[in-house]
């Protein structure tokens, strides 16, 4: 089964990363979508279907949280798995983001078998790792 | 905090950014005045700015060959085939991760949050602060963190003539 996941970073080269360690991962994936901050994200959502959201917090405009909060209010799109991304490392930001309903939560830097892993998790995939 | 205090938490953390995401290892870190030292010629060098609990800046600077492998190690891409454009928006992440990381960690569990990297002139001097040079194996690159004070509490002004009702 081919996964649609939707990278939402506003550095392009972040969303290059994240794409390419996906690859690695051996997940047979569907369609790269992708959105530089929560506004273009949700525009994607609404007209592409999305297996997963790979999402960064810090980005201009609607933040990741933001994102998080109305993707979990809306009926349409509550049950899409979300990933955050980010550099911030602290406790009480974790807790809040997965108290909004993430599902999980990566540290950047990360190791590509950290987020190889999570999408195990959350797609229940049988990646062929070849990293 | 002080700036003997902060200078391994920036070598730590470079480090560990460097060496998970961009295959880079730091051999040596030396810290010297801002005002002592140049930029290297061609410069990329970025700044962002933190708030929250803690407040200050954090800045890069490193050159244009040093950035191009960091950028092609980074992307998995071959270095030749970069624009500069790429390898700023790289050094920009770059920049990005270490000062989230370094914030993390000198904060603690308190909140902050980060502003977007900014790119700064290649001939700007740097800071009358600490300057880290981390040598790699791909050159060297310059951090550095500037603290601010925390702002001074306002004592409300009570009109006597008010308070005494």
């Amino acid at each position: 089964m081919a996964f649609n996941i939707l990278i939402v970073d506003d550095s392009p080269a972040m969303r290059r990363v994240v794409r390419r360690v996906v690859d690695l991962s051996g997940f047979e994936v569907g369609k790269y979508l992708e959105a530089g901050d929560g506004i273009q994200a949700l525009s994607v959502l609404y007209s592409e279907w999305v297996d997963l959201i790979v999402t960064d917090i810090n980005m201009p405009g609607m933040d990741g949280e933001q994102l998080l909060m109305a993707v979990r209010k809306d009926s349409m799109l509550a049950n899409i798995p979300v990933l955050v991304v980010s550099t911030d490392q602290t406790a009480s930001r974790i807790e809040g983001m997965m108290a909004h309903g993430a599902n999980g939560y990566i540290s950047k830097p990360f190791m590509p078998a950290a987020l190889s892993e999570q999408m195990n998790l959350l797609l229940g995939g049988v990646p062929n790792a070849s990293f | 905090m002080q700036a003997s205090e902060l200078s391994p938490i920036i070598a730590d953390c470079c480090s560990e950014v460097l060496d998970a995401m961009y295959f880079t290892t730091v051999l040596e870190v030396t810290h010297v005045n801002g005002t002592t030292i140049k930029p290297q010629p061609e410069a990329f060098s970025f700044s962002l700015r933190f708030r929250g609990d803690l407040r200050g800046t954090f800045g890069i600077s490193l050159g244009s060959s040093s950035a191009r492998t960091l950028a092609s190690n980074f992307l998995g891409e071959d270095e030749d085939s970069l624009s500069s454009a790429e390898i700023a928006e790289v050094v920009g992440e770059l920049s990005n991760m270490l000062c989230g990381s370094i914030v993390s960690r000198i904060g603690g569990t308190r909140n902050y949050v980060l502003s977007h990297p900014e790119a700064c002139p290649p001939e700007d001097p740097f800071p009358d602060v600490l300057v880290s040079g981390l040598e790699t194996d791909t050159g060297i690159i310059h951090t550095w963190v500037a603290l601010e004070a925390p702002p001074m509490p306002v004592v409300p002004q009570v009109n006597p003539e008010l308070a005494a009702h």
